[in-house]
């Protein structure tokens, strides 16, 4: 027996996906996060499931440790180190205003105080010829400096350095002899782009989780090792694929995200397997809602990455290769409430798991979107929790009546209200991604996932016009079986400013060949052979800002390539910008290498489920269907007992052990295959 | 279909709301032109069938009343019964509703569903090129708005949807980038498309009677939540006086008086006696003034309106000002750099209510955006370079906070200063320095720090042009806090000369002379002895002051014992107390 497995460590719950490796069948576990420490929680899940250690050939994991050491500011003590005349500005950032009419606005505060930011004597220009060396006394003054202060990490952003790290190698060596036990971070080592603040900030954040991340992963490693695991335990990254243990403690910034990744992966992996080239995932749970779009089969980088911003604060960047992923405060828990001037609105402050909605009857009181979800028929939550909590509608009805009660109207109407609004939000953010970017909705699928996707998913795909709705197998552990299709992944991107033109054909190809051989040697150092890779290219118009992420031809450019380039840039930029300009140059900012290591795994194979929809109904309600009314005697059917190619008419629910599928009168579900529930107009 | 509820009207709100949301990003994303897209120096907004604001998307809050008066425009000028559907009206006439200077285009479309208009779109951007007689169309020292490029008086530049190619022509033929600034043309117009189309689908779905009730609840609720935040503002007339010292084209500083009156439902600004016009372009037109006016107004009544802030919610306030004043130029006074009166009005109303009402304020701040443009010819490419870009300085400290250090002024917003590794490529210069100022108005909380910034030319020609304020006067301290510091401008020559001026018009360079943008620290807030001798020792260890400063301004002690500093509190209480 041999099981790829994937521990996810979510906000309430820590969820445990482990998969067959011969028959594809799915084993799922979740238990509590432990924030404490969360090693536990993890061994925890890992324990309860009841695989052995040794039995596990695969074993992938997503974890909140980064972001929650950044968020919680419960890093290391961080100093950084700049060229002369820039020791401000981390500080300054690039001094934008987002809180466009608040006098009394805050900037972000920086992760290192002014007392830790230290100037070095040294200038490189554009191209990183050496304007003034390097004073390498700066430096031994500076490591004194930080012995002193009890500094444990220092991150060096040298003005240029993506072009040249000469001098930041220098300041590295120098500091690894003067300060051994100090954990060093050198921009050229996190990521080679250029915009000084961006790059410091990651740099810092990277040096500032370092030790945190280092004692964790060593920790949970120990612990598997233990308890019999074989393998060297893999850590998902925020880039959609995932990378050693040993490998992530280098750049431990890359796994910021590696949370809802999971999802996104999946969605992806799960079109694949169904020969569907555009997704658009939403992953909707207790407390925000995320959606991302995969166009092509090919998950989309944000470059656009800001930890805590919101549309009135800036956020602090991280250049990091991070999936694009839209998230907004819509979940289960969301609370409705009322404006100063009337206005219902929900979420984004959510009741969590505690003290929960209010009909969990563990203190909750105020309305929140299940309770309204509960009220209108739609869900059963004393079948879903009633073993957990003392499940009472009243308490629902209690606190949606404060809605009720200020516009005078029923709490019928009232719960119909807040899942129109709810809805509302949520469509917004699809929207966001799609039909806002120039995509058309009528060529994508919605898998809607998460314990909330199959509640909202069929309403919110039918509204949007996508082709069809998939709610996969296990939603509510969906982020996790994501995790187990990923191969190692590591992105390389560097900036260099190149017009693509025959004459600089020799440079492109080199630099490319620069950086594979880099990503080759750096899975080298660790053991790992298998490794292919993709190219691609930011590329843009001389004379505009913005970039368009190009796929680059794999082999070695010459000139015949040219042309075929600036067609894939030109039709590519007219999707996103809608404009071409054909006369107009174009010019190469950022190279990029995307450097995969394939991990060995088993084809996913479809899974035959006898059952059928006589055996499945299991008895029948009345449901508000918002626009379509209140309708009585809406069948109501168990997922795990529906078999292959049944198909059940809407209206109708469709429960399963963690979820529930809303299916709207015009809509049918269908039950493929491989076990996912298919969702389309009828 | 369920009738017509008020969950049903807030869904139909949100989606007009998101349809102005969407109108920017739309344009954000199809632009050419890197104002546009990545400073951010536009507006888009809808407005009801009378021109009165429903909402309005902003990069900036330079716009904030301009969609409104550049629709009302059209109405006066036009008539509705002239509009058809798919026409789109051009207007930059600063002195008539579009409000700012000419570079900032103003496009309207009437939105039809049936015969009837049901709204109008509308946007308004700031085009790289405008002609006129500088490169990049504004100019610290215009005496006429002829020199400032080309005027559109409110003229339909689509008739029911067909260019009007007389128009374009004349574009193409009076400015320095045809194809930039007609391929702008189009993507501004294409968003008003993007935002009609959104308005219909929202007609077609619910009916036009339930757009037209969820305006008027949107208006409602706007000025429900005015009234309900002017209730809590102090009441009566508060004045504030000062002076723009820009010395563009050699003029005196300009008095300034503003006088505000709040009652429960009004909000009123007087700027009655502020000094005339000036034939130098800082001068505002009354539309620019009712910007600012709304924008202070915002900021003090409810910065975060963002679903409310309609016409509704700006209906209390009002704005009295007799013509060609400064903040009223008429034609043909200059208006280019017409952001040093717009700022400047914001900052004496606040100054004004200040002292009233601290915890909505912060004291006064660096102000003048110190508009700047550094311009030649590339000795590399041969090819002409322009850095165009406003620099971020210090603001005041609040009751309970220090002010903010190198943050753009209030005429910003989305602005983002330009990397020193992006502008090393994009032109030929060398970021020497981007720093902190370290003087700023000391107090309980101090405040921000202006920023040093300093470009040296690695080019054997080039030019400056820049205009700042608050040359001489400083940023206002609040409740007994110090006055910030001032802006400059400083050109270190490589013979070793060094000139600092306000202002400086096409001022030429050479290879190895080095700018230095100084920009001011925003005022303080209370009583520096009032400052917690902790925070003192941690800005003496953070080096923001000096130990001698610490012991001079704030009458700490702190003193250096082998190289480690700490604070001696029970010398500090006396030296606090013998004061």
């Amino acid at each position: 027996m041999s099981y790829r497995i994937a521990v996810d460590i979510g906000g309430t719950f820590t969820d445990y996906v482990a998969l067959d490796e011969e028959t594809s069948a799915l084993k799922i576990y979740k238990s509590p996060s432990t924030p404490k420490n969360f090693a536990d929680g993890v061994m925890n899940c890992i324990e309860g499931a009841g695989i052995p250690l040794n039995e596990v050939s695969f074993l992938v994991h997503g974890s909140t440790i980064v972001i929650n050491a950044l968020t919680e500011r419960k890093g290391a003590r961080t100093a950084l180190i700049t060229t002369q005349g820039f020791r401000d500005a981390l500080e300054i950032g690039r001094a934008n205003r987002t809180d466009l009419y608040n006098l009394r606005f805050q900037k972000p505060t920086p992760f290192v105080p002014r007392k830790y930011r230290f100037e070095v004597t040294e200038r490189l220009d554009k191209d990183g010829n050496v304007l003034i060396p390097l004073d390498e006394n700066d430096v031994k003054e500076i490591a004194t400096r930080c012995k002193k202060e009890g500094i444990e990490a220092i991150a060096v952003c040298l003005l240029h350095s993506y072009a040249n790290a000469v001098h930041e190698e220098k300041v590295g060596k120098l500091l690894r002899e003067l300060l051994p036990e100090a954990e060093i971070s050198l921009s050229s080592e996190v990521i080679k782009e250029w915009r000084e603040y961006e790059r410091s900030n990651t740099t810092v954040f990277n040096a500032y989780v370092k030790p945190v991340a280092r004692k964790y992963l060593d920790t949970l490693k120990e612990i598997m090792k233990q308890k019999g695991l074989q393998h060297e335990p893999y850590a998902m990254l925020s880039n959609g694929g995932s990378a050693t243990f040993e490998m992530t403690k280098m750049t431990p910034i890359n796994v910021i995200e590696s949370g809802p990744v999971g999802g996104v992966i999946g969605g992806n992996e799960l079109g694949k397997i169904l020969d569907e080239k555009n997704i658009i995932t939403f992953d909707i749970g207790g407390t925000t809602a995320k959606t991302s779009l995969v166009y092509n089969n090919e998950v989309r980088l944000t470059n656009d990455y800001y930890l805590e911003r919101t549309p009135i604060y800036p956020g602090y960047p991280v250049r990091s290769a991070i999936v694009d992923i839209i998230e907004i405060g819509a979940g289960g828990g969301s609370i409705a409430w009322i404006d100063p001037v009337g206005n219902l609105k929900v979420g984004p402050q959510s009741a969590g798991a505690d003290p929960g909605p209010a009909c969990y009857n563990i203190g909750g009181t105020d309305p929140t979107l299940t309770d309204a979800n509960y009220i209108s028929g739609r869900i059963d939550l004393k079948r879903f929790l009633g073993d957990k909590y003392n499940i009472d509608i009243h308490k629902s009805r209690d606190a949606v009546a404060k809605i009720a009660s200020h516009y005078n109207i029923s709490v019928e109407e009232a719960a119909r209200g807040i899942i129109r609004i709810a809805n509302n939000n949520m469509m917004n953010a699809l929207r966001l991604v799609s039909v806002r970017r120039g995509y058309d909705p009528h060529d994508f699928v919605l898998v809607a996932m998460g314990g909330n996707g199959g509640v909202h998913g069929p309403f919110l795909g039918k509204e949007l016009h996508v082709k069809k709705i998939i709610i996969p197998r296990n939603p509510g552990v969906f982020g996790a079986w994501g995790m187990l299709m990923t191969d190692m992944r590591q992105d390389y991107i560097q900036t260099r400013v190149t017009p693509i033109v025959e004459d600089h054909l020799d440079a492109i190809n080199s630099i490319y060949f620069e950086l594979i051989e880099n990503a080759n040697d750096v899975y080298k150092s660790y053991g790992l052979y298998d490794v292919y890779v993709t190219k691609a290219a930011d590329i843009r118009y001389v004379g505009q800002e913005h970039t368009v992420k190009t796929p680059i031809p794999g082999h070695t450019l010459d000139s015949k390539d040219i042309p075929l380039i600036r067609k894939s840039f030109e039709s590519l930029h007219e999707q996103h910008y809608s404009f071409k300009l054909e006369t107009t140059p174009i010019e190469i900012v950022n190279y990029h290498v995307i450097a995969y290591c394939k991990v060995q795994k088993s084809e996913i194979k479809p899974i035959k489920i006898q059952g059928s929809t006589k055996d499945a109904f299991r008895t029948s309600r009345q449901v508000d269907f918002d626009e379509y009314g209140l309708i009585k005697d809406v069948p109501v059917y168990v997922r795990e007992k529906l078999g292959n190619n049944n198909s059940i008419q809407g209206p109708a629910i469709i429960e399963e052990k963690t979820s529930v599928t809303v299916v709207y009168p015009d809509q049918k579900a269908t039950v493929d295959d491989y076990g996912n529930l298919i969702v389309e107009e009828d | 279909m369920a009738g017509v509820d008020r969950f049903t009207l807030e869904n139909v709100a949100d989606g007009l709301v998101a349809a102005a949301d969407e109108m920017f990003l739309s344009w954000a994303r199809t632009s050419q032109s890197t104002i546009i897209y990545e400073v951010l120096d536009f507006a888009t907004g809808l407005t009801d069938a009378e021109g009165n604001l429903i909402a309005q998307a902003n990069g900036v809050t330079g716009f904030l009343a301009t969609i409104t008066y550049s629709v009302k425009s059209v109405l006066k000028k036009i008539g509705k019964e002239n509009l058809k559907p798919g026409d789109i009206i051009l207007t930059n006439d600063p002195y008539t509703g579009s409000g700012t200077h000419l570079c900032d285009v103003s496009a309207i479309m009437p939105i039809f569903y049936g015969d009837k208009i049901i709204a109008f779109a509308a946007n308004k951007g700031h085009w790289n090129e405008i002609g006129g007689k500088s490169l990049g169309s504004w100019s610290t020292n215009a005496t006429e708005i002829y020199q400032e490029g080309l005027q559109f008086p409110i003229i339909k530049a689509y008739e029911q949807g067909k260019l009007n190619v007389a128009i374009r022509d004349m574009i193409e033929a009076n400015v320095r980038t045809p194809s930039m600034t007609v391929g702008d043309l189009y993507a501004q117009t294409a968003a008003l498309r993007v935002a009609e189309k959104r308005v219909l689908e929202l007609c077609s779905r619910y009916g036009s009677d339930a757009i037209e009730m969820a305006i008027k609840q949107m208006l409602d609720n706007g000025k429900k939540l005015a009234l309900q935040e002017l209730e809590k503002l102090p009441h009566g007339t508060f004045e504030a006086e000062g002076y723009i010292d820009t010395e563009a084209n050699d003029i005196d500083d300009v008095y300034i008086k503003a006088k505000v009156t709040i009652t429960d439902d009004s909000f009123t600004i007087d700027l009655t006696g502020s000094g005339d016009q000036v034939p130098a372009p800082i001068n505002c037109s009354r539309y620019g003034a009712l910007g600012a006016a709304r924008v202070v107004y915002r900021a003090l009544v409810c910065p975060h309106a963002d679903t409310e802030g309609n016409e509704g919610f700006y209906s209390p306030l009002k704005v009295i000002v007799p013509d060609g004043t400064i903040f009223s130029a008429v034609r043909p006074y200059p208006v280019s750099c017409n952001w040093e009166a717009f700022s400047h009005l914001v900052d004496l109303v606040v100054k004004a209510v200040a002292e009233c009402v601290p915890e909505r304020v912060t004291a006064g701040h660096f102000l003048s955006i110190v508009g700047t443009i550094v311009g030649g010819i590339d000795d590399k490419t041969k090819e002409p370079f322009v850095l165009c870009e406003p620099q971020a300085g210090g603001w005041g400290a609040g009751f309970d906070k220090d002010g903010e250090s190198g943050l753009v002024a209030i005429d910003d917003g989305e602005t983002y200063i330009i990397p020193a590794e992006v502008a090393e490529h994009k032109y030929p210069i060398v970021v020497e320095q981007y720093s902190f100022n370290l003087q700023s108005g000391a107090g309980e909380y101090r405040g921000g720090y202006g920023l040093v910034r300093d470009y040296r030319i690695c080019n054997s020609n080039a030019e400056l042009t820049t205009i700042a304020s608050r040359y001489r006067y400083k940023p206002w301290g609040l409740k007994g806090g110090n006055e910030g510091s001032n802006n400059k401008v400083q050109v270190y020559h490589s013979d070793g000369k060094m000139i600092e001026r306000a202002t400086f018009s096409n001022y030429p360079l050479g290879n190895g002379d080095l700018i230095r943008f100084i920009t001011g620290g925003g005022g303080g807030y209370g009583d520096p002895l009032s400052r917690d001798p902790k925070m003192v020792l941690e800005d003496v260890e953070n080096e923001y002051i000096t130990i001698k400063e610490a012991n001079e301004i704030y009458k700490v002690d702190i003193k250096l014992k082998s190289e480690n500093i700490y604070l001696d509190i029970e010398n500090t209480n006396n030296l606090r107390n013998n004061k």
